[in-house]
């Protein structure tokens, strides 16, 4: 069975939010198909009590600290303390390393940290080696992603028949990005089909308040961007069907296509914009040269059209045809 | 001895795309010269059906290079590729949906047609002594069997190198090394990566790609693009020199990125 286990809440010790916030974001994990939420001390004392509902571990740095905070399914810890409820965390910067792990293969259950460069190595002989080395522990993968390909490790482990992952909202701990992770298993294995991953606007929108950060417009599964189009190839192909051109549907994440009018608009891509904003299509003369407007406008501009400009131009063109209809 | 892979920039055509920005002629010239500048093996500079500026940009970016080779990119019809060839690019890219998602929903045509019309496309480029290359759009979702019998057959008609295209973003490590090993082992022609970032893995994706034996890989300055964008060129360099061999450092990227960050901010 896959877990995931998601670490966002163990980096927000310097920017503590609200114990409500840490409820609500909490709940929004489990939501979206997170199965276990990882603290740090700081952040569990921040909530006072545990949510009744879901599974929770704590992220210790001393071995007294296990006692000192009872109550959670798991506690993850550098010590060497050999537990069933302790997951033993090990780092790893590179493949070379996992030799290291022949020493630890007593350790009930193991988190492997790092390992960022692994696309490069052979990476799927090296995840069944580490495999074969804790043939007897449960073993968590965390890869890191100071090489920008945690996410895909982390997809790659559950795919060549790892269970556990760690990773984080939006990849804020430098490892996998649980949404993009989330949403791979979905569409490669029909992981958690049911999951509802529409609430991820307002997860990220606490997440945003809560760093004091902005999520990159093009940020996958969560920019505010990504569902804009502007090709005309691309724009017809959408509206005829949304297979054509995109992964997921939209609407899956909380967001909508969007049709953005710019210097690589088509006619079909303006006359879908007409019918948008309710305007008229005019006749085929006026469509032409709005389409000429269009992409001098652009690229004088050096950007697209928002929905103002686009009708200012139609307006224009339209408004000398009357003119000249008139006299 | 590290294996050398050539990339291919497609930020004045892929990345321009992206909503939000547009290139005057003077903008992509510009860019064209750092590109050029730093060992760029190919610069995709933009699609001549677009009109008479796009047309007499890309024509200046032939006129000033030095070193790269210039392709226009054009879609699977007679008429844009009359346009491409008005441009006397070295390459003229084609691409042809090759999913079936695309060809029997978005085309509404059959797998037969579409070998017919891009066979002919190839030609008239052909005919015109201008090289071309082809874009198998929408890859990641194809049959892998129809991928195989279309590049038999471009092949035959001289075609040498082809494009992969994760047209929707939805490629994992496990299928690109699969797509790419499958055309490796049953044909012999050169391979071009080309990934989307939907599910953030264009640079994971493109480094298996090239593992598993792609010649040349697509990228965009800033990982510019539709939707979430292309593979990052900085991080595609960053993440994969220790294994590949290739005509620019890091530094060079983050300058061209410095240079060319005004005009083309608004992507980002």
């Amino acid at each position: 069975m896959i877990r995931i286990i998601d670490n966002t809440l163990t980096a927000f010790d310097d920017c503590l939010p609200s114990k409500e916030d840490l409820y609500t974001f909490c709940n929004l994990l489990f939501t979206i198909g997170v199965d276990v939420v990882e603290f740090s001390i700081a952040a569990y004392e921040r909530m006072e009590l545990l949510p009744k509902e879901g599974k929770y571990i704590l992220n210790v740095e001393y071995a007294d600290e296990i006692n000192k905070y009872p109550g959670f399914y798991k506690y993850v810890t550098n010590c060497t303390i050999n537990q069933d409820t302790v997951i033993h965390e090990v780092q790893m910067n590179d493949a070379r390393e996992i030799v290291k792990l022949r020493a630890l293969t007593e350790y009930r259950e193991l988190r492997i940290v790092g390992l960022d460069d692994l696309i490069c190595e052979s990476y799927d002989r090296t995840m069944n080696e580490i495999k074969k080395i804790l043939s007897k522990s449960k073993i968590n993968f965390c890869p890191e992603n100071t090489y920008g390909c945690a996410s895909a490790l982390a997809l790659q482990w559950v795919l060549n028949s790892g269970t556990d992952i760690t990773t984080s909202f939006a990849g804020h701990k430098n490892n996998g990005a649980t949404e993009e992770v989330i949403m791979a298993l979905r569409l490669a294995i029909r992981h958690k089909p049911n999951r509802d991953l529409t609430v991820l606007p307002q997860l990220k929108q606490i997440y945003e308040r809560i760093t004091n950060s902005c999520i990159g417009n093009k940020k996958p599964i969560l920019g505010k961007n990504i569902f804009q189009v502007e090709a005309g190839i691309h724009a017809d192909g959408l509206h005829k069907n949304p297979d054509t051109y995109e992964a997921y549907q939209p609407g899956w994440v909380g967001g909508k296509t969007e049709f953005v009018i710019g210097k690589h608009s088509g006619m079909k891509a303006i006359k879908l914009k007409l019918e948008e904003l309710n305007m008229p299509i005019p006749i085929d003369s006026n469509l032409n040269e709005i389409l000429y407007l269009i992409k001098e406008t652009c690229t004088l501009n050096r950007k697209s059209l928002n929905d103002q400009e686009f009708e200012r131009i139609v307006i224009k063109v339209i408004g000398n045809e009357r003119i000249q209809t008139y006299y | 001895m590290k294996e050398f892979k050539h990339i291919i920039d497609t930020t004045l055509r892929d990345g321009e795309q992206s909503p939000g920005i547009a290139l005057g002629i003077e903008d992509k010239l510009k860019i064209a010269k750092l590109l050029d500048n730093i060992g760029i093996y190919e610069i995709e500079a933009g699609i001549p059906c677009l009109g008479d500026k796009e047309i007499e940009g890309i024509s200046r970016i032939i006129e000033t290079r030095k070193n790269a080779k210039i392709s226009v990119w054009s879609r699977m019809n007679i008429n844009d590729v009359k346009q491409s060839i008005q441009c006397n690019p070295d390459i003229i890219h084609i691409g042809v949906p090759v999913s079936y998602v695309q060809i029997y929903s978005k085309l509404k045509k059959n797998k037969i047609w579409v070998q017919k019309n891009i066979l002919c496309c190839v030609e008239l480029a052909q005919n015109h002594n201008i090289d071309v290359t082809v874009g198998l759009e929408d890859a990641s979702r194809a049959d892998l069997g129809f991928i195989l019998s279309l590049i038999k057959e471009l092949k035959k008609a001289g075609v040498n190198t082809i494009r992969v295209a994760d047209t929707v973003g939805i490629l994992i490590p496990n299928r690109t090394k699969e797509i790419v090993e499958t055309i490796k082992a049953h044909t012999d022609i050169k391979i071009e990566m080309h990934v989307h970032n939907d599910l953030g893995m264009a640079v994971a994706n493109s480094i298996i790609g090239a593992k598993a034996g792609a010649d040349y890989i697509d990228c965009t300055l800033f990982g510019i693009g539709e939707r979430t964008g292309n593979c990052n060129f900085y991080d595609f360099i960053h993440a994969s020199e220790s294994i590949f061999q290739f005509a620019m450092n890091r530094k060079q990227i983050r300058e061209v990125e410095k240079q060319s960050y005004t005009v083309l901010k608004g992507a980002m």
